[in-house]
């Protein structure tokens, strides 16, 4: 297991190097590392933003003893662990991108792993600042939104301000043997479960509104949830939910009108909705 | 707790999230679709949700008799009304006007098998002009368009009234030796398997086009048709067919002349 602190320090090792070179970053900002792609760059120069830097948040946190398989109601510390570690990497990411003068991260990619002891977040995003300067905000805002996005928001009046995040963790109660046979041959809804899943999709959402809340947000926009079963807790049920949360910017907004438009090239993909859902990561 | 189950309440942890939801909305529509549902009078309320977690009885299937399933579609239907319900239910508690962007799914678990669980999710949506665009029974409207169909169909002077669904879980004959042996090294048509999806097909179909009359719809746009075994084996298919069921909104639409384009970055 690398230990994401002298990972993360490492990197820094890697960045300061190449600063010193005159590769990137650092006064005048001579030339920039970015996972923006060209046309995302293009449209942020239109709005009047750049990139700056490449920056990444890490952070580990232990779940504190936990047995996994047996018990009722919240499994409390893992719920703990991964608000923590998310909290904390979104500090990590806010910090590097205070020191290289960005206004704010976009384009966040967030890797959550759960182990059945630990809790690790890894962020990476790319700061971003406006061509004219000024001194950043205290609190850069930190956003999963693509840099596209982000300048459509920009345009439609609406300002991202954080990451809003939420995660639970809840024990899948076991059905009594008397039910289970009872049941074989029916066709039930099995109550129990369904009140399990619902108490840990609840829990999630109702911790990612009130950190939105919590940032001034008026909204949360393209919340990405993620659920499923881990492998060494048949009996527990994972869920968590993120987002970005937006916020009225207070300018005079202007969206390009909407055109209708047939495109004409003859390698179609398929239609399929599902890819209108944005990038869906 | 009893195990029988119902289609009114929600579970018992499902109603303080949306009591928070006063000044905030929350959703999973993307940038895009925010703003063009922006852009048709429409404001997100909340991201919605309903899921029921449902065991599957068990039926007897003739080796050599094509026939549905009836429990199990019945099970199906049933897993997926629990969860449009629920989600419907908690759009109302947000007095939304509808539902875009519905998704329905279906998990499975480690818990047990023959059981699965069953969700529906969606953008609950509320009209900026003030006016109600519930659907005919007075419920909020459900859509599984996304938010550009939504700005294009709204475009057309069509709203929509409610996801409509049919499922038939059907089982299909296997051949039996003799016919097997007869149609070896040969060019021809099976009508026993022809038949059979040509039936299960109708059936859903069918039922589907019945939940669109309940709604006096003028038409159904966007049909899936989806064909699953899930875990009932290779002769065992569950048909499902889904879409949009629409109305006339009344308004007088001239459509614009769409643009053609010629994007270069292939």
């Amino acid at each position: 297991m690398d230990d994401p602190s002298s990972r993360r320090n490492r990197i820094r090792d890697e960045v300061n190097r190449l600063e010193a070179g005159g590769f990137i970053g650092g006064p005048g900002r001579t030339s920039v590392t970015s996972d923006l792609s060209i046309d995302e760059s293009l449209v942020l120069h239109a709005i009047g933003w750049e990139a700056v830097e490449l920056v990444c948040g890490v952070s580990t946190y232990s779940i504190q003893g936990t047995l996994w398989n047996w018990g009722s109601g919240e499994i409390v510390s893992a719920s703990m662990a991964h608000a923590r570690a998310l909290g904390d990497a979104v500090q990590k990411l806010r910090s590097e991108c205070l020191g290289v003068l960005g206004h704010g991260v976009v384009g966040v990619h967030l890797e959550v792993s759960v182990e059945r002891y630990l809790v690790n977040a890894v962020l990476v995003g790319t700061a971003v600042a406006p061509i004219a300067g000024g001194s950043p905000p205290a609190v850069p805002f930190v956003s999963d939104l693509s840099g596209r996005d982000f300048a459509l928001l920009h345009q439609a009046g609406w300002d991202p301000v954080g990451l809003a995040h939420g995660a639970s963790f809840v024990y899948a109660p076991r059905r009594r043997a008397m039910d289970t046979v009872r049941q074989s041959t029916q066709n039930v809804e099995l109550t129990n479960y369904t009140e399990a899943l619902y108490s840990a999709r609840e829990g999630a959402m109702e911790r990612m509104q009130r950190r939105a809340s919590e940032l001034g947000a008026g909204g949360v926009v393209g919340v990405t949830v993620s659920e499923g079963p881990m492998e060494f807790a048949r009996h527990a049920v994972r869920f968590a939910a993120w987002g970005t949360a937006v916020r009225r910017s207070g300018r005079p907004a202007v969206l390009p009108p909407v055109e209708l438009v047939i495109d004409l090239d003859d390698e179609q993909r398929a239609f399929d909705p599902a890819s209108l859902r944005g990038s869906g990561l | 707790m009893s195990d029988t189950p119902s289609s009114e309440g929600l579970p018992k942890d499902a109603g303080h999230r949306l009591e928070e939801l006063r000044n905030l909305f929350t959703s999973d529509l993307s940038v895009n679709e925010f703003l063009l549902i922006k852009e048709a009078g429409f404001h997100p309320l909340g991201f919605v949700m309903g899921s029921s977690i449902y065991h599957t009885g068990i039926q007897t299937r003739k080796w050599a008799k094509s026939q549905e399933l009836d429990k199990l579609t019945e099970a199906m239907y049933n897993a997926r009304e629990l969860a449009m319900t629920r989600m419907e239910e908690e759009a109302q508690q947000l007095d939304a006007d509808g539902i875009v962007g519905v998704r329905l799914d279906v998990n499975y678990y480690e818990w047990g098998s023959d059981s699965a669980e069953f969700i529906a999710m969606g953008t609950a949506v509320k009209a900026e002009n003030g006016q109600s665009y519930r659907n005919k029974l007075g419920l909020p409207f459900t859509s599984d368009l996304s938010g550009q169909d939504f700005w294009t169909l709204m475009q057309t002077g069509y709203l929509p009234a409610g996801l409509v669904m049919g499922t038939c879980v059907y089982h299909i004959a296997h051949r039996g030796l003799a016919q097997t042996l007869s149609s070896v090294g040969q060019n021809v048509e099976l009508p026993n398997f022809t038949q059979a999806l040509y039936e299960a097909r109708e059936l859903a179909m069918t039922r589907m086009q019945d939940e669109a009359g309940r709604l006096d719809a003028a038409g159904i746009v966007g049909v899936r048709l989806e064909e699953k075994s899930h875990q009932w084996g290779s002769h065992t298919i569950e048909f499902l067919s889904l879409g949009t069921a629409v109305v006339r909104s009344g308004a007088e639409v001239t459509l614009p002349k769409p643009t053609t384009i010629i994007s270069l970055d292939h």
